[in-house]
């Protein structure tokens, strides 16, 4: 059998980096492989080339047995390939029915023809089994819902191969489950699907094999058996993983409280509803819901970002207690937070990694004296805190936005847990990360636990919720669930509380 | 970027198109355009010329310097022209009272200038801050307010002894910025201004204050995770850039007027503007590109008188050299990290 579509031998370098070394690759109707690696494997590399939105530095791409050249993402699909980015391509201020109308410049001819457009959006979404409304903004959809609209954008081309990059890593658990139902519909319809991913329940829920991808190269294939999962790790890590730390740590006093806390969203509606609860010292508590249920203003207010309407968040660190404090006191007394948007919130992208340094340390007098920068002193703590933790950067005059959106997230937790630190709030750390990565900084989390921090975790991967928190609590509609101890409780019971507030 | 076009290319492209466009106009209003622009040249390097240039430069690059400061906190200050009027009315208010404090009173002057400027940006930075008032709009509006109001202190409380001329009393001599260069108008505020260049630029690099300005302007969401007090700190950016431009109206009237009248800033606070995009908000810059815009404000004079070029064609030479100022920046694309 001819496979649908073959890469052979692809090299694409950037600068000194080669992003894709000698990489072949190949694909049958109806197939679903997976591509795994860490972050910098060169995955997205290689679908981009398989895209058309990259053109390789050498190698040749059949399709059906003859060989192409794809100039753009528009001659990709013309020959049967659609493209699903990470992050999504869309105009919020703009109807979903827009948005897809944008996406099909054919169709444009200067007029926009909604009324004859509709049916054809409303077959290829029913397909997809989504009641979408057509003319809500997108700025109004949850994560899910925008992604089906770049899979109905991706689907009106009538693709034979589908490639999907990273589709899951912002899915709560039900849409997940819905996204790879949907996959297999596709398969079972003769069209074949690459599945990016960091999480290997994707592929061995879903694929049929995986390809392994380490520094630019394919390491590897698997045939996802259920018994060869280490073996998988192995191939993906290109070693042992660090093994997990399972200290505990012994719970304290109460460093947080929160008392018919109520927030609002920034269109003045009620985003945390009366909620209340405690964080203890040496204590992870879980925070789960699905995505836009008042987790996010939740962290915000706790960190000192949103105004709090009613109610009260003590901190009782260090010698007074303080209450609805604003973020500036917050920071002197000790509370880390790692949010959830980092380029929105945590770095300033264009700055170097010593600017990016000093940003969260102006009140600590080593890098600061009477209102004056002392770069050398911030360079230098910059240059040890990458190389202790790992960060891959050529050094403390990087620019930010140049590191890899993994390296990024370990310089941000590297810089927000130096110094002493009380309570950490933590929104998706691991989040659309390597294995190695999710490991390291679990770890890391796990660590601060056991000499006494308090943490609080929003994460929507249940299952690294059991790994490490102590309890756990839920959030929907705004309304708090728990903290209830994890051994006391069931998924099913969590995932209950989630869609029932 | 597109491939293939190397940085020469660029630049060629851009020089062509920035010596054509003012060139057509100039042809079909009738004028040669290589006698323009030696006229214009050969004006400002010349001997009467150099010292107007600067003359213009210096409260270019005191407002300049202001709104650049400004800018690197995402701030739009279009009212320098309003604060330049609040310094040089407060300070020519006190004026009469620093009588005989010799080189004190000077300074005591100057200092009132800025607090004049200061105090009108900080009402903008307050109404930014607490109400969410658009500081273009605001600055705009105050700009009118200004003007009205020193037309009015000028016919009013404030005009010369004689009642017949709509301009102030004078100042007290202490309060004159001496001329430095004999025959010419040249005169003190050359060090003032360069003096807050220096200090613009230590701010800029070396303070936590320049730090957190340009991280509010970078990237506001992380200004306010990083625990500033973005309010105040709106309030102070804005108050700092107001009372440059404060300063700049005491020198003009300790320099220039050495009274109130009317039309006293010429639009200084609008090319100030432009002369901060072109240093590209970098204060070492900024005398740069004050002196090209002092060359088109002097010059424009020398036009008129010599080749009775109309107005409006100075204006379009001028906007050809900000265009291509800016393409140049297209041009010569720099990737390096702000360090």
């Amino acid at each position: 059998m001819t496979p649908l579509l073959e890469a052979r031998g692809l090299n694409k370098s950037y600068g000194q980096l080669r992003a894709n070394d000698d990489v072949s690759f190949s694909i049958f109707p109806g197939e679903i492989v997976g591509i795994v690696g860490e972050n910098g494997a060169g995955k997205s590399t290689l679908v981009k080339m398989l895209g058309g939105a990259l053109a390789p530095d050498s190698g040749e791409i059949l399709i059906s047995g003859s060989a192409v050249v794809l100039h753009s993402p528009a001659d990709a699909q013309k020959a049967g390939i659609s493209l699903v980015h990470q992050h999504f391509n869309l105009i919020e201020d703009l109807t979903v029915e827009e948005n897809l109308v944008l996406g099909r410049p054919e169709l444009r001819h200067g007029i926009l023809r909604f009324k004859e457009l509709r049916p054809e959006f409303a077959s290829v979404a029913e397909d997809l089994g989504t009641h979408i409304a057509f003319d809500s903004r997108i700025s109004a959809l949850s994560v899910g819902g925008r992604q089906q609209v770049e899979l109905i954008r991706a689907l009106f081309h009538d693709p034979r191969l589908l490639i999907l990059d990273e589709p899951t890593a912002v899915l709560p658990p039900d849409e997940r489950d819905r996204l790879l139902r949907f996959i297999r519909l596709l398969k079972e319809r003769g069209t074949a699907t690459i599945l990016i991913s960091h999480k290997l329940d994707d592929l061995y829920d879903c694929c049929d094999r995986a390809v392994v991808m380490r520094a630019g190269r394919v390491v590897g294939t698997s045939a996802l058996r259920p018994d060869d999962r280490a073996e998988l790790i192995r191939l993906i890590v290109g070693a042992e993983l660090p093994s997990p730390d399972t200290r505990h740590g012994t719970p304290g006093a109460a460093l947080v409280s929160v008392q018919e806390l109520v927030v609002y969203r920034d269109n003045g509606t009620v985003a945390v509803d009366r909620g209340s609860f405690n964080l203890h010292a040496g204590e992870i508590v879980g925070l789960c819901g699905v995505e836009g249920n008042g987790q996010t203003e939740l962290l915000q207010a706790l960190a000192g970002m949103r105004p709090i309407q009613s109610g009260k968040i003590t901190y009782a660190i260090g010698n007074e207690p303080v209450t609805n404090a604003d973020t500036a006191l917050l920071r002197r007394i000790g509370v880390a937070h790692i949010p959830e948007d980092r380029l929105h919130y945590a770095v300033v992208a264009a700055f170097s990694l010593t600017l990016n340094w000093l940003l969260r340390k102006l009140g600590n007098p080593h890098f600061v004296t009477w209102g004056l920068l002392h770069r050398q002193a911030a360079a230098k703590a910059t240059a040890a805190a990458i190389k202790d933790n790992d960060v891959r950067a050529s050094g403390p005059r990087a620019r930010l936005a140049d590191l890899s959106g993994g390296n990024q997230q370990k310089f941000v937790i590297a810089r927000e847990l130096s110094g002493d630190v009380a309570v950490i709030l933590a929104g998706h750390p691991t989040r659309g990360l390597d294995i190695r990565t999710v490991v390291a900084i679990r770890n890391r989390l796990v660590a601060e636990r056991a000499e006494g921090v308090a943490i609080l975790l929003l994460s929507a991967d249940l299952a690294e919720v059991w790994d490490v928190a102590d309890r756990i609590m839920v959030m929907a509609r705004g309304r708090l669930r728990g903290p209830v101890p994890v051994a006391e409780t069931t998924l099913a019971e969590i995932g209950h509380w989630m869609t029932t507030p | 970027m597109s491939v293939g076009m190397t940085r020469l290319v660029r630049v060629g492209i851009v020089l062509i198109v920035a010596a054509l466009v003012p060139s057509l106009f100039v042809l079909t209003a009738g004028h040669n355009p290589w006698r323009v622009l030696t006229t214009l040249l050969l004006y400002a390097f010349g001997p009467q010329g150099w010292s107007e240039v600067l003359v213009h430069a210096i409260p270019l690059t005191l407002i300049g310097l202001g709104v650049a400061f400004a800018l690197r906190a995402g701030l739009f200050n279009i009212g320098a022209d309003g604060q330049l009027i609040a310094g040089a009315v407060l300070a020519v208010f006190f004026a009469p009272y620093f009588d005989g404090w010799g080189i004190a009173g000077l300074i005591a002057f100057l200092i009132l200038g800025s607090i004049g400027g200061a105090a009108l940006g900080a009402l903008v930075g307050y109404l930014r801050a607490w109400f969410g008032a658009s500081e273009i709009i605001v600055t705009i509006m105050l700009n009118y307010v200004m003007v009205q109001m020193i037309s009015y202190l000028i016919r009013g409380p404030m005009q010369e002894t004689s009642k017949f001329w709509p301009q102030s009393y004078l100042i007290p001599d202490d309060c004159i910025l001496p001329v430095i260069v004999p025959g010419t108008r040249l005169h003190a505020g050359l060090f003032v201004a360069l003096l807050m260049v220096i200090v613009g630029a230590f701010v800029q690099r070396r303070t936590v204050l320049g730090f957190e300005t340009s991280v509010l302007g970078a990237n506001p969401g992380a200004a306010t995770y990083a625990g500033f007090r973005v309010k105040i700190l709106t309030v102070i950016v804005m108050a700092i850039s107001g009372g440059l431009a404060g300063l700049a109206g005491a020198v003009e009237v300790g320099g220039i007027y050495q009274r109130l009248q009317d039309n006293m800033s010429e639009g200084f606070g609008l090319a100030a503007i432009a002369v901060a995009l072109i240093a590209r908000l970098e204060a070492a810059a900024i005398p740069l590109a004050a002196c090209l815009f002092g060359i088109f404000f002097a010059g424009s004079g020398a036009l008129q008188r010599e080749l009775a070029l109309p107005f409006p064609l100075v204006w379009i030479i001028e906007a050809s050299v900000i265009f291509a100022v800016a393409a140049l920046q297209w041009a010569l694309p720099s990737q390096k990290a702000i360090a």
